[in-house]
């Protein structure tokens, strides 16, 4: 007995789970459950249907390339039993296993970790294209006319002061 | 492959009858197959067959067609069909092999890209067609 995995979304398929489908080659599809069967009939290809094993690896969703994905293979041949090595490698995958998780948490969480990045980086960018939205560019308006306006006084009252004293020195007539 | 973009609302006893396995037509990897060397002229160069469409003369190796006549091959190489399914042969074929890599057997391996084009047609073509390429 064996655990197979699906043809189509790459899932274990236990004992008497799923079904079996032999195309007039002699070629034989296992699937895990009718949805994977049905999808098979409608020939959907596994590399472009968002669920399956396949497409997360072709769009670099999960970890694809790792050398701990090299140890789990397909052997036709048992090997003699012997006590030593069958407890060896019974821990061994216990390990291998959990490395195996780690490293594809970690693939995850660094992809993650990019689109946050650019997240902030849109977020900034969206503040200073809209900051109109947040601080109106009227706000303050009235204080700063009020500011010119004084601002604009004393400099005629000195400019008038400056052409008076013109006149006099001149001393020409002086109509008031 | 082409994915319904239609809604079901006219029923869909003509999709369930195109997808029993009876009425079933030759998957992707079967045409790569076909499309290699030592297959392709074997089915371009068919015998005379008087059970299929056209005698078995005028069959689109991609789309695994027959057609009844060389004016009908030489449309349906222009359609959206054809081109279709020419892109759809550009990608490696789905095995069971990638199917176990891709469930952690062994490192992913993406599909490689390939140029793929529409068979050279045959000598006896209609005169037309001859000017207008």
């Amino acid at each position: 007995m064996r655990i197979e995995t699906c043809y189509f979304c790459s899932s274990k398929i236990y004992p008497g789970h799923g079904i079996q489908f032999v195309r007039n080659d002699c070629k034989i599809f296992k699937f895990c459950r009718s949805k994977c069967h049905a999808a098979f009939k409608k020939k959907k290809n596994p590399r472009k249907v968002k669920w399956t094993k396949a497409y997360r690896k072709t769009v670099g969703k999960e970890l694809a390339i790792d050398p701990s994905f090299e140890f789990e293979k397909r052997r036709h041949l048992p090997i003699k039993y012997s006590r030593d090595t069958y407890t060896k490698a019974i821990e061994a995958m216990k390990k291998v296993e959990t490395i195996r998780q780690k490293r594809q948490g970690a693939y995850i969480m660094q992809r993650l970790r990019k689109g946050r990045e650019l997240e902030q980086e849109r977020d900034v960018k969206e503040v200073q294209r809209d900051l109109a939205l947040i601080r109106s560019p009227a706000a303050g308006l009235k204080e700063r006319q009020g500011q010119q306006m004084a601002e604009d006084y004393k400099e005629s009252e000195s400019e008038n002061e400056d052409q008076m004293e013109g006149i006099v020195e001149d001393g020409g007539e002086v109509i008031l | 492959m082409v994915y319904k973009r239609k809604s079901y609302s006219a029923g869909d006893t003509n999709l369930n009858k195109k997808y029993k396995t009876k009425r079933r037509v030759k998957d992707l990897d079967q045409i790569d197959e076909d499309l290699q060397e030592k297959n392709a002229p074997k089915l371009l160069n068919q015998e005379v067959d008087f059970d299929k469409p056209g005698n078995a003369q005028f069959y689109c190796i991609h789309c695994a067609r027959y057609f009844i006549n060389n004016q009908a091959l030489q449309e349906h190489f222009g359609t959206k069909v054809h081109k279709r399914r020419l892109k759809a042969l550009q990608d490696e074929p789905y095995t069971v092999e990638d199917s176990e890599r891709a469930a952690g057997q062994g490192s992913w391996k993406q599909p490689a890209k390939r140029k793929i084009e529409t068979q050279p047609s045959t000598e006896n073509q209609p005169k037309k067609l001859k000017n207008a390429t």
